[in-house]
């Protein structure tokens, strides 16, 4: 069992030094997960440290493949209205 | 012992009306030993910074709460704001790049650490850029702007080093407005969100503010004016950022565009308007007047204020540069003596005409906003349509104060994009709204025919002379020509 970075990763470095178990590493083109390493926090707390500082919605994965921190749930914008937010910026 | 030539612009001293005056000194209200340290930085000191630069270097990357002004996303050349980098940088890195800017553009005196996350949130990597660099290049001033949150147990580390200035950006001292402006935080080891996040980051925030001033570090207060939400609220934290001991609070518009895609941008919210923005800076600075030419620098801006030369200190570029520091040192401290010596005879000068101007029969005229075209040293100096910004002024009886910068885009780029000029044209005039002349060295026939007719008088009559001046030259021109008569109302209220 162990979470998963992927490639919306920003490389902002927050994850790093909060995970207890030392299983997150610098890599190109983006952060990755030692799966062997991770232990999703058991034991050492009740929620998954990477995810609960990660600012990016959607980056980091659970083990079932799912994102832990959904659209909108962290910068509050509704997921519709930033596309149709993005969607009128392409149009221009 | 011959002193280099720092500029090609000639040195032109002397009044070229018969006197001119500006409003206090800003600096007269600060205590000695805080003018000491500010009166030179050309953050603080808006004549200091038109002779020295800063830079920020990119070191901290993670943060540790979300602000809805911010997307961690963002990285763009050709952006110039708070929060955006192009290229991160190791501490090693840093400082390699500090000592080649130093040495090739002497007159840069202060190096910052500002993000593009919150340095205290990367503690490590902050730390030991600021330990090297004030073991290897100790004639650089360190400084450090941070949320705030983690800043009570940093504050024992910044006193080692040669820190003198930590900034905090505080934005509200009510749990309610907070909860509307940072969605959440990382806390003891949990994402909190609402009412009790803001309430954490505001208890962090007042207590490391009250631990640096107790431990003798100057803190400066900066805040993001969001109208509807902390635009009301703010002159109670300038009054309670004050009262402990804050030397100075710095008001800064709220920039939100959608493409930011940051939460305010995206959801509508606006920014302050020119009048919004200087009226509430007007009721926190107090006596005040030292942050008006802040220009919310990218966390990676190298130059004067104003200016971005990072492109010519890429890894790539400083990794073969060889620098001897020792030498660049010996070159700095002539350099520095030298603008000291200009800037002191400007400050005895300007202080001199002062006291001529308040000497005069006082003026019962109205205040007027221009726009000044300018590339540093305190005259003007840029023709109209290369102005990338324009300063504006305050003439009034009591003097000329500097209120404001304001971007414009340059109409005249000489290339493909001259096709676009007139509605750039247009922008800019837009962006000089409120203000009823603009003086710069030179301004083409076209510009100047549109100008008129948007009620701005062009002035190009007083290149090369010192601003202040100048500004109050055209002022008195302008109530010699009966233009000034005192209105029964607020002239802004109506504008």
């Amino acid at each position: 069992m162990a979470v998963k970075i992927i490639e919306s990763c920003v490389n902002c470095f927050a994850c790093e030094p909060v995970c207890p178990s030392k299983a997150i590493y610098e890599a190109k083109p983006h952060f990755k997960v030692n799966p062997n390493k991770c232990t999703e926090c058991e034991g050492d707390y009740p929620v998954f440290q990477c995810a609960s500082i990660c600012p990016i919605e959607g980056a980091i994965l659970n083990a079932l493949g799912e994102a832990i921190n959904p659209p909108g749930s962290l910068t509050g914008i509704p997921p519709e209205r930033m596309a149709a937010a993005m969607a009128e910026l392409q149009s221009h | 012992m011959q002193l280099p030539v720092l500029n090609e612009a000639p040195t032109k001293s002397g009044c070229s009306a018969s006197s001119c005056g500006t409003t206090e000194n800003q600096m007269d209200v600060l205590p000695d030993s805080i003018r000491e340290k500010v009166q030179n930085h050309p953050c603080y000191s808006e004549d200091a910074h038109h002779y020295f630069a800063r830079m920020h270097v990119a070191v901290a990357p993670a943060c540790n709460i979300q602000c809805h002004y911010c997307n961690r996303k963002y990285d763009c050349a050709n952006e110039s704001r708070p929060g955006v980098v192009s290229e991160l940088l190791t501490p090693d890195q840093a400082v390699k790049k500090t000592m080649a800017v130093a040495a090739t553009i002497p007159q840069m005196t202060v190096l910052g650490i500002a993000g593009p996350g919150d340095p205290l949130a990367n503690p490590e990597r902050t730390f030991e850029t600021f330990r090297r660099l004030s073991e290897e290049a100790p004639d650089i001033k360190l400084c450090v702007s941070t949320n705030g949150l983690a800043l009570p147990d940093a504050v024992e580390e910044l006193s080692k080093h040669n820190i003198d200035h930590v900034t905090i950006t505080i934005n509200c001292v009510d749990p309610e407005i907070g909860a509307k402006i940072y969605p959440w935080i990382f806390w003891n080891n949990k994402r909190i969100k609402g009412k009790k996040a803001a309430k954490i980051l505001i208890d962090q925030q007042q207590k490391g503010l009250e631990m640096l001033i107790a431990k003798g570090i100057l803190v400066k207060v900066n805040s993001v004016m969001i109208p509807g939400i902390n635009d009301q609220h703010l002159a109670e934290v300038s009054r309670v950022v004050k009262s402990k001991g804050a030397f100075l609070h710095n008001v800064m518009p709220l920039i939100a565009e959608a493409e930011h895609g940051t939460f305010f941008g995206v959801m509508g919210q606006r920014g302050p308007t020119h009048d919004e923005l200087q009226d509430l800076q007007d009721a926190c600075s107090g006596d005040m007047n030292m942050m008006r030419h802040c220009r919310q620098c990218r966390a990676d801006a190298v130059g004067l204020l104003g200016e971005d030369r990072g492109d010519e200190f890429t890894i790539d570029k400083i990794e073969e540069m060889d620098i001897d520091y020792q030498a660049a040192m010996e070159k700095r401290k002539v350099i520095h003596q030298a603008i000291q010596a200009e800037m002191d005879s400007k400050r005895l000068e300007k202080s001199q005409k002062a006291e001529q101007f308040k000497a005069e029969p006082k003026l019962d005229t109205r205040p007027v906003l221009m726009a000044v075209a300018t590339a540093g040293q305190g005259l003007i100096n840029v023709h109209f349509g290369h102005a990338k910004e324009f300063l504006i002024y305050e003439a009034s009886p009591d003097g000329v104060r500097f209120i404001s910068h304001r971007k414009a885009d340059q109409y005249c780029g000489g290339d493909s994009t001259c096709g676009d000029g007139e509605s750039v044209l247009q922008l800019t005039i837009r962006a000089l709204a409120g203000c009823e002349a603009v003086l710069c060295s030179k301004v083409g026939y076209e510009p100047w025919e549109m100008l008129e007719n948007a009620g701005i008088m062009p002035n190009g009559e007083h290149a090369m002379e010192p601003i202040e001046e100048a500004v109050m030259a055209v002022y008195k021109e302008m109530a010699a020509a009966g233009k000034l008569a005192v209105l029964p109302e607020s002239v802004r209220a109506s504008a």
